[in-house]
This record gives C-alpha cells, structure tokens and sequence, in this order.
C-alpha cells in the first residue's frame, strides 16, 4: 500500500546494509563512535534474567498484598454516601469526627487541608443525608457541600464487574490483534501467538504491578491514595494502552529486521530491535513523565491518585516493553522453536 | 507516499482545518460581540444548523449538579416495558421541567429497559429527588351540592372523591379527534377503573338528562367529573373558604408543590369536562377548545399523576458548582502544562521537524475540539483526561518517525530521502499501536462503567485526529519544508551527520 516515492535513493539490498554493521561492533567499530548511541552494546537479551528476577521481586509481594489484604475500595466500588464538605471555619478532625460520630451512621472522616473533609458512610436516604448535612452545621458550623455521592450496592457491584470485563476483554482483543499482525512472518500463526502472548505478559505485567503497588499503599500502609476506584480503572487501561504501544514498536522491529537480515540468530535480531527502538519508547514516555508529574504536584486531590497510577503504569509499561516483553519471546522460541 | 503529499489530501486537510477553526471560533466571536458568558447554551449561538447549536457540552463532574440512577419496579404486566419507560421518562421531564434546568437529561438504560438516569445541571440532589420522586396522586372528583362554595370551577358545589384515581389509568394521550380537525385527550382505563368510571358516567347523566349540547337544562354541575393532582380531604373541607378555593383551583403547579410548606396553597385543578354519555369500554375522549399544546400538556398532566412504575434510587451523585468550576481550572491548567512541556521539547529535541510536529499539534486540538462540539461529546474530568493522553499518542507517532529519520541518516541517507524512509518504515508501528488503542477504546466504550465510557470516546476521536495530524500534517509540512534548501541544514533538522548531496 506503500509507493516508494521518488525522493528515496536506497534499494531493497541497501536497507539490509543499513542493518548488518552494527550488530557486531566489537568486531567492526562504527567509524564516528560518537554517533552511536552507547546503549546500542548492551545486552539486553543475555541478562534477561536479572530483568525477570527485578519485575518479579516487585510483583509478589503486590500480588501477597492483594491475595491477603485486597484493596482500599473507593466509594464507587464500596458503596455508601460521601459528603464532601468545606467548613470556612476550618475546624480540627477531631471536632468533625465527633459530630460524626453521634451520627450514628458508621461514618469515617478524611482532612483534605484548608477546611476541606471528605466523610464516608452508609447509604443514606436523601431525608437522612439532610439531617446529617443539618446536624453537622449545628455541631461544627457553617459548611458549603461541594459533592455528595451516593452509591447503592446494585451499582457498585456492577462497575467492578463492567471494569473486569472490559480489562480481560480489551486484553484478549489485543492478544487476537497481535497474533493476526505478526502471523506473516516465518512460523506462521504459531509465531503470531508467540508476539502475542509475550505482549500479553508484558500488559499483565503492568496490571499486576500497579493494582499491587495500590494495594500495599492502600491496605499494608493505609495511605489513602492507594484508593482505587473508576478511575483508577482508567489508569489501568491507560497503561495498557502505552504498553502495548511500547511492544508493537519493539516487536514491529523485530519483524522488520527477521525480513532484512536473515544471517542473525533470532536473539541477535531481538536484542538489535529493541537498542533501536529503546530511545522513541524512553523519549515518549518521557514525555507523559513530565505532563504526570505536572499534574501530581499541582494537580488537584482528586486527581492526584489518578496520575500516580498513570506515573508507575507508564514507567512499568515501558520497562515491561523492553526488558520483559522481548526477552520472553526469546525464552518462548527457545522453547518452541518454529525454524 | 504520493498518496499523503497529494494536492488532494492537502487540501482536504485544509479544508478540515478551516472547518474546524470555524466551528471553534465562530461562536466565541458571537458570545464577546453580544456579552454573552464565554461558555455553556446562549440561543441564536453560531454556528446554529437548524437550532443543532455547537458548544463544549460540559458534563455534570464540571458543570455542578445531580446525577440520579433510577431503578424502575413493578412494571405493568400486559403493557411494552420499552413503552413504559418511555412514559415514565415523559412524566419525570415533565416534572423536572418545573425546575427550569438548562437542558436536563434524562435517558433510559438498563439491558431490560429497566433503568433511567437523570443529569440535571445546577439542582441539588434534594431538589431533583423531591420533584422526580414526588408521587402525586390523581383523583376523578364529582360535584355535591354545597351552598356556602361561591367559587372555583362549579360555584355552589364542591369535590367528592370517587375512588377512581391515578392507578386506574393506563395511559392518557393527546390525538387529533375523528373529524381531523380538533385535538382531544384519550384516557383508557384499566378494568377496574373502566366499572367505575362506568358507573359515575351513569350517573352524571342520570342528573340531569338530555343533550348538553341542545338542552340547557342538561348541563348541571352534577353532570361533571374534575380531575385534581394530589387534592386532600383537607383542600375539599376548606372549599367555603373562597380565597383558598381560587388558589387550589387554578392549573396544576409542579413548582410549588415541590417546594410545598405546611402553610402555602398551590393550584391542583387539571380538567373539569361535562359527561356526555354514558361510558362503559373504559375508553374516554375530553374534548374542548384544545391546541396541539394544551392537548398534550393536559395529557402529561394526567400521566405525570400515574408513574406507571416505582422509582428506586440506584445512586446519586451531587456535584457543587464550585468543585466543578475548580476541576475544569485544574484540568485546563494540567492540559495547557502538558503540552507546553511537550511542544518545547518536542522543539529542543528534533528543531524543526519538532516545531512542524508542534504546528501540527495544533490542528489536532483545533480538529478535536471541533469534533466534541459536532457529535457533540460531553465533557467529564475522565473525559478530558483521555483528551490530554491523546496527545501523547499524537507525539508518539512524531516521536517514532524522528528517531527513525535520525537513523536513516546515520546510515547515510540524505535528509529527503531520510524523511521519506523514516514515514514508510514507521507506518506500520504507529498502525499497530493505535489500532489497539482504538480496539481497546471501542471494547471501554460499550461495555466500561459510564465514568470510563467518556474517557473511551474523547480517546478514541483523539486517536484518529492524532494519526491524521501526525502522519499527514507533519509529513506534509516536512515535504514542503524540504524544498527550502536553507531549511535542510543537518543542524536544524536536530541530526549529526550527513551525507553530502
């Protein structure tokens, strides 16, 4: 679908030229070594081990955390009412706490700073949440609500289940999508499920990896920003989104050089993809970095778990693009080897 | 390539561009020339295709207000619950109409039709919920003689209930009659209602007998069923007093009642129609001086006494104008941040391929803002969000073909020959990538929880309007930058090396 346009001057035999040298450096030193890259002598492919070993290492004990502690839900996962209410008269925690203590209504204050509380409690009829909103004036002082949210059980059940769905969905669909992409190339669909699963596991990698991070803060260390709630969600499916764009461009690359240089060993040609890819997918996610960290500091409180989550995710996502997601499919041709 | 770099494409991208720029500008320019406020609904706003008017619609997490999920139970049996819940619609818009909101929403949804959601803009959730959930009760009154009444709609006479009420109507609608001249008001009744409605006709007629059309004599008061929303024991016991009777007489007052005290007194009268004969098959016609208007406002008034279902509350979310006003600061803040960092060092990093790829971020934003005004998308925190990732997404693309450019000079191109190379080998990278973006965003889209749902969409539409602005636009500037030889200089396309021509 592509026409060569006039403007290029290199033919089919020229591009695998391009290619070829600098694979063996060692052997034949680049001519201006200033020009090349350094990170082009590492060997990614041959530590992978290390890689796996520092993923993992951060993986089980998120994953520990999940199986034993589970998550701190947010109110649109739990349920309940959640006022949150500014008092101008900047009273302390404990003199809210007390007011809603004698609610009655299983109620639990958070200081949000400047006055500002968020309190959580059981679904409440509207003729109860008057009360409460009118009980707290009487007891602590004049308050403007900024948002009251309300969440029965029906609701909140199915949000979880809708978000679930759609993660495994949206993953299976990437799976298919990957696996038809790369079934071209020597091996067949066999080779296309081996792209395909081995960015399939570099996507788990990264759910795993945030929802246990957002575990251990929410649950092990109680910070309430490992909350998670719809949007967290979105983060979630964010990250998916940038990882996987990280792999296919690793592994667009693979498919590219498999075309062009047939004298390399499959690992030689993973490990060359990915030193020339690794400086787009650094620089790209650089870029999010900075506009996440823009928002983490001086982003809004409700936004603040929201670019956290994208923050690990993307950093996650890139490092899983390029040090898990290659290397296993160098690991899963070894084990089923197709040529 | 030829493809991308025709005249044709150009052209189309221009005209997109222009497009967009008019659809974004054009009412900006209405709204400062008449003082209008610089956002949400002014009338006669441009660009105005039939009264389809284009502005950020702006959801209720940034525009302040209640969200309500409402459970629909106890369906009629024997009726369409899709029909059903469209009349309960009707009847809830009627009633919110009460409010004044700018443009309330209210949509069904639920796999069986058995939900509806309610987005009312600037209404705390005890308003909305006082006003939707409000349950007023019809009743069919029929006149007694009562000689101390010197006011209302029957001097001489006052109400009597008559245990025919709103649960005995199935349906009120508002037609034109047989003779295709006059619109009437059909109400039918359900078997229970239909003997007694039989019965009171019987009886009216009995009252005084003949044609009321001809025979004077035959239209007395007794002759009359009036129908009242949510008239009590107490409003027909205090019917002597005329003051009162006037105020509880006049046309039904959603408003009032909604904010009804103890002490004030709203009107409750809907319709007061002379019996003509008797009606036994539970189908009666009101006829009158009717408009198209009053009509149907006197249907709805009949159906808004009768929700044919019961209404569970699901969830509530009330959003204060101030929040929202500050989350649509933030989130501005955070999206001008953003793609300032981006822009610079997109500009530092690549020079001028970097300051294309930057004008070309433009008239993304430009086209994605054009595009939520025409669907039109509603806006929400997630949505805006999805929108500022999307930009990433569009740099990635750049990004890809930059570093591919670098390396083709490096291994010798020259810069044309470089740039052209670079597109075509990063195309197919940046169709993957994306395709799975989209995929992922169709699959967030239909099947997500409604706050990832508006995320999905505001990705998806930024996903395409990237992939045109990256791959067309930038690659076209760069062509045409790429005739000015004085622009071809190694330094400023940000590359170390190259091979000389």
């Amino acid at each position: 679908m592509w026409i060569v346009s006039d403007l290029s001057d290199v033919n089919a035999s020229q591009q695998t030229a391009d290619i070829v040298p600098e694979v063996k450096p060692k052997e034949q030193p680049a001519p201006q070594p200033q020009a090349e890259p350094r990170v082009r002598k590492l060997n990614i492919i041959g530590r992978r081990n290390v890689f796996f070993a520092i993923s993992l290492l951060i993986i089980i004990p998120g994953i520990i955390s999940m199986v034993a502690k589970g998550f701190l839900l947010g109110i649109d996962f739990a349920g309940g009412t959640e006022f949150t209410v500014h008092f101008p008269g900047q009273p302390s925690v404990a003199v809210v706490e007390n007011a809603v203590a004698a609610e009655n209504i299983n109620g639990s204050v958070i200081q949000t700073g400047g006055g500002g509380y968020i309190i959580r409690a059981l679904p409440l009829t509207p003729a109860q949440q008057k009360i409460v909103e009118d009980d707290l004036v009487r007891h602590v002082g004049p308050m403007t609500i900024q948002q009251v949210l309300e969440v029965g059980p029906t609701i909140a059940g199915e949000t979880i289940g809708r978000a679930l769905l759609a993660v495994v969905i949206a993953s299976l669909a990437i799976l298919g999508l990957l696996a038809w992409r790369f079934h071209n190339i020597p091996g067949g669909w066999r080779a296309g499920f081996q792209f395909g699963g081995a960015a399939l596991a570099a996507l788990l990698h990264d759910v795993f990896l945030l929802a246990g991070i957002f575990s251990i803060m929410g649950k092990v260390l109680g910070w309430r920003i490992g909350e998670i709630d719809s949007l967290f969600v979105t983060a979630v499916l964010t990250v998916v989104g940038f990882s996987v764009h990280d792999t296919i461009v690793v592994f667009d690359r693979v498919r590219e050089n498999l075309r062009v240089s047939q004298r390399l060993s499959f690992e030689q040609i993973v490990n060359l993809s990915i030193m020339q890819t690794a400086a787009r997918s650094i620089i790209t996610s650089f870029t999010v970095v900075l506009v996440l960290a823009a928002i983490l500091i001086a982003g809004g409180a409700t936004l603040k778990g929201f670019a956290l989550a994208l923050l690990i995710g993307i950093v996650s996502g890139t490092y899983s693009s390029i040090f898990n997601a290659a290397p296993l499919l160098v690991v899963w041709r070894r084990l089923q080897p197709l040529r | 390539m030829q493809l991308v770099l025709s005249w044709p494409v150009r052209l189309i991208v221009i005209g997109l561009l222009v497009f967009s720029l008019f659809v974004d500008g054009a009412g900006y320019i209405y709204r400062i020339a008449n003082h209008y406020p610089l956002t949400g609904n002014v009338s006669g706003l441009p660009p105005n295709f039939g009264g389809w008017q284009l502005y950020i619609h702006r959801g209720l997490d940034l525009a302040g207000g209640t969200h309500i999920d409402y459970q629909l139970t106890n369906f009629p049996a024997g009726q369409s619950r899709a029909d059903v819940q469209q009349r309960t619609i009707q009847v809830i818009n009627k009633r919110v109409n009460a409010l004044g909101v700018n443009e309330p929403q209210i949509r069904g949804a639920g796999s069986n039709n058995d939900r509806i959601t309610v987005d009312l803009a600037g209404v705390t959730a005890d308003q909305a919920q006082k006003t939707i959930g409000a349950v007023s009760k019809l009743v069919y009154t029929k006149w007694v003689p009562d000689a101390k009444v010197t006011n209302g709609p029957e001097p001489g006479y006052k109400p009597a209930f008559t245990g025919l009420t709103g649960d005995d109507i199935q349906s009120a609608t508002a037609q034109i009659d047989q003779s295709g001249l006059a619109w009437v008001v059909n109400v039918s009744f359900t078997q229970h209602g239909a003997g007694i409605f039989d019965t009171l006709t019987r009886e009216n007629v009995a009252a005084c007998p003949g044609d009321p059309n001809t025979t004077a004599t035959a239209n007395c008061a007794q002759r009359h069923l009036a129908i009242f929303l949510d008239l009590t024991q107490k409003d027909i016991d205090s019917w002597e007093d005329p003051a009162y009777v006037g105020k509880v007489s006049q046309p039904y007052d959603t408003a009032c009642l909604s904010a009804q005290t103890p002490n004030t007194i709203c009107g409750k009268f809907l319709t007061d129609p002379i019996t003509l004969q008797e009606i036994s098959g539970g189908n009666a016609t009101i006829s009158g001086s009717f408009t198209e208007q009053s009509a149907k406002d006197l249907a709805t008034g009949i159906n808004s006494g009768s929700l044919p279902v019961d209404l569970q509350v699901l969830d509530v979310i009330q959003v204060g104008s101030t929040l929202g006003a500050e989350s649509v600061k933030l989130s501005l803040a955070a999206g001008l941040l953003g793609l300032s960092i981006v822009v610079l060092f997109m500009i530092i990093y690549y020079r001028v391929p970097g300051l294309l790829a930057s004008l070309a971020l433009l008239f993304y934003a430009a086209a994605v803002l054009a595009v939520f005004k025409v669907v039109p998308v509603t806006l929400t925190l997630a949505g805006i969000t999805g929108f500022i990732l999307s930009v990433g997404m569009a740099v990635d693309a750049n990004v890809l073909i930059f570093e591919r450019f670098k390396e083709e000079v490096r291994a010798g191109r020259t810069i044309p020959a470089a740039v052209d190379a670079a597109v075509r080998r990063a195309w197919p990278a940046i169709r993957d990538s994306n395709t799975s973006t989209l995929i992922t965003c169709v699959i967030l889209g239909f099947i997500g929880p409604p706050q990832v749902q508006g995320f999905a969409i505001t990705l998806g539409i930024g996903v395409v309007a990237s992939l045109v602005s990256s791959i067309v636009v930038t690659h076209n500037l760069l062509a045409i930058v790429m005739t000015g030889s004085s622009l071809r200089r190694p330094v400023l396309m940000g590359v170390d090396r190259v091979r000389p021509l």
